[in-house]
């Protein structure tokens, strides 16, 4: 039957293949949308791990975590190193590590912090940072790259590098009077970390120390780097400040604590919930999408039961002649059933090869844009499910032509 | 081999046909003539199985066609029918060969009979005077005299006991009916089977040995 089958379907070349098309297209969208979500909120929520909180200035958690985790807009405002030292001192605290944001290299951002940074700060599912060349900074002038900053400059340990002020490159604005030396290249995480460039706090504070409100006053060469009194280089701000405690059970009352610190405003954000709030807003554009894309699908499969009911009245002859010699109507009602399913098939295993081709490209885009680079898979069981679900319906609508080739009298064919 | 008595068919728009007394021995060629719109086709279609009897009964070796279900009335016209109709008999998407291979694709009595199919259709092709080349034509390629042919080796293919034709030679001009209906008979077996026949032309009543006329039947 099935060699049958697809000779009468050949005939039909085109109409079928475009109803082929149109049914394998609207798989592809939904399908994508549905990859690009999970990756990205997979990508998300493997950000950062380890961190039980993360202090700065009072804001929304969102924006605490979209300059602090995800490197991306502005921090609005800075806490107090004093604040900062105030809370390291805490009983219920493990340990803290401040960062300083708002400079740049060639596009990269530049995180100021402590060597500890990379001794507690994690990713994905705990998994530490770990040096692929070198090691961490130890002196001032000492710098460490993500893997994407050393790969897209062709950057290695012993390179020179030059900081910008602020996050975009104009004239000017250059730290040209100072140099960093790469000490360290870190292995790739698929994170935001790959695209950051981590400097000594102390360092970045150098870089600043001529600079007034955005501007540079004078120069680092005009002045005696071994004059300088032991607490100059201590930055007087940091942006914020992650945070491991001791015990997890600590950890609403630690954020309440802080958030009554009288002395600064100042707030803490557990990463966890930030992110799935933040996830809870890209998600439901993402839950509009979805939607969409099943009323095409089901647009799809409603014009593939109209065109089998179409064809079926130009395939009268080859009906009549297959009822003459003695096939059964069961026989043609399965052979439109059968058409439904080797359609449905082909526009899926079309739409498993397309939509992998489609995250191939958009994972490399979610990589550029957000910094984090989720897994490459080719078909999950939810997809195999969705894949189920759309041959099963199109197996259900051609019921339709199907009953109606059965009911069909030999007679009326026959004269 | 068939016996229809009694047959009376009341079609959907309130007509009536009472069909004459029809019974064919093994051998036998039977022509029902008479004009168009007498219900030769629908006699056909109720011999064939296609169209369930209203009143009377068809005797068919030992089976009775009321009391055989649609479904085994389809598995019956597969075992036993040869079919030819008066046009449009062939698949356009087959070539002539798969076209011919329909005939026992729907039997297993037939398709044990038939030995080795390729050398069967080129054995019943030669005998009906296509050329060989036809085999290999595409079938919108054919002329109408070579698609009766093609549906008649269709038919023939794989021995039914009955052959049904309902007017095959009506598109044919009267030196390819004459030469078509030679090629026929020739390759009919007389042994086994027996044929059936409508026809609007009495002329080619020299063919068959017992002629039915509907209109005498029915004045």
């Amino acid at each position: 039957m099935l060699s049958l089958l697809l000779k009468s379907m050949r005939s039909r070349v085109i109409p079928t293949s475009l109803v082929t098309i149109s049914l394998m297209a609207s798989m592809v969208l939904l399908l994508s949308i549905e990859r690009i979500q999970q990756g990205a909120e997979e990508g998300f929520n493997q950000s950062i791990s380890g961190v039980d909180a993360i202090i700065g200035p009072r804001s929304s958690s969102i924006e605490l975590v979209l300059y602090t985790v995800f490197h991306l807009g502005r921090p609005t405002n800075n806490i107090t190193t004093k604040t900062v030292n105030d809370v390291k001192l805490r009983g219920d605290i493990s340990w803290l590590v401040p960062i300083a944001l708002g400079d740049s290299h060639k596009g990269f951002r530049v995180v100021a912090t402590e060597p500890n940074y990379f001794e507690h700060i994690k990713y994905a599912n705990s998994q530490p940072l770990v040096f692929s060349k070198g090691v961490a900074f130890a002196e001032l002038s000492e710098a460490v790259l993500g893997s994407d900053v050393a790969e897209k400059l062709s950057y290695t340990v012993g390179s020179e590098i030059q900081i910008t002020h602020g996050s975009v490159e104009s004239i000017g604005s250059k730290h040209d009077d100072f140099s960093f030396m790469v000490t360290g290249i870190l292995n790739k995480t698929g994170t935001p970390i790959d695209q950051a460039i981590f400097l000594d706090l102390k360092g970045y504070e150098l870089l600043h120390l001529g600079w007034k409100s955005g501007k540079k006053i004078f120069n680092l060469d005009d002045i005696d780097l071994s004059s300088l009194p032991d607490d100059a280089l201590i930055p007087k701000t940091v942006t914020a400040a992650f945070i491991g405690l001791k015990s997890k059970l600590t950890l609403f009352n630690f954020s309440k604590n802080i958030r009554e610190y009288p002395k600064e405003a100042i707030s803490a954000v557990i990463p966890g919930i930030a992110l799935s709030e933040l996830w809870s807003i890209v998600g439901l554009v993402d839950k509009g999408f979805q939607l969409l894309s099943w009323i095409i699908i089901a647009i799809s499969l409603i014009a593939m039961v109209t065109l089998i009911i179409a064809s079926l009245d130009n395939r009268k002859q080859e009906m009549t002649i297959y009822r003459a010699n003695g096939a059964s109507p069961k026989f043609l009602a399965m052979m439109v059933l059968c058409e439904s399913i080797v359609i449905g098939l082909t526009a899926i295993v079309g739409a498993i090869i397309l939509v992998t081709i489609v995250t191939y490209f958009a994972t490399a885009q979610l990589n550029l844009a957000l910094g984090i680079s989720p897994s490459f898979k080719w078909i999950s069981m939810d997809e195999i499910k969705v894949f189920s679900l759309i041959l099963l319906a199109g197996a259900l609508s051609s019921l339709i032509p199907a009953s109606m080739v059965f009911r069909k009298n030999l007679h009326q064919t026959l004269s | 081999m068939l016996e229809a008595l009694g047959l009376e068919y009341r079609y959907q728009h309130g007509k009536k046909i009472v069909f004459p007394e029809i019974e064919i021995k093994r051998g036998q060629r039977l022509l029902i003539s008479g004009f168009s719109g007498c219900g030769k086709t629908t006699l056909l279609s109720l011999i064939a199985g296609a169209l369930r009897l209203q009143a009377g009964d068809i005797k068919f070796d030992s089976t009775n066609y009321s009391s055989m279900s649609s479904l085994l009335l389809d598995k019956h016209r597969a075992d036993h029918i040869g079919y030819i109709f008066q046009t449009l008999n062939l698949i356009p998407f087959l070539s002539v060969s798969e076209n011919i291979a329909l005939g026992i694709r729907f039997s297993q009595s037939r398709k044990s009979k038939v030995a080795d199919l390729n050398q069967e259709i080129s054995r019943l092709v030669g005998s009906l005077g296509l050329e060989k080349d036809a085999l290999n034509t595409p079938v919108s390629r054919l002329s109408v005299g070579q698609q009766q042919r093609v549906a008649a080796a269709r038919a023939l293919l794989g021995k039914p006991d009955l052959i049904l034709a309902d007017e095959p030679t009506s598109a044919l001009d009267s030196d390819t009916t004459k030469k078509f209906l030679n090629e026929v008979m020739e390759t009919f077996d007389s042994t086994k089977q027996a044929m059936i026949m409508v026809s609007h032309d009495a002329s080619i009543a020299p063919y068959f040995d017992t002629v039915i006329d509907f209109n005498k039947q029915h004045a």
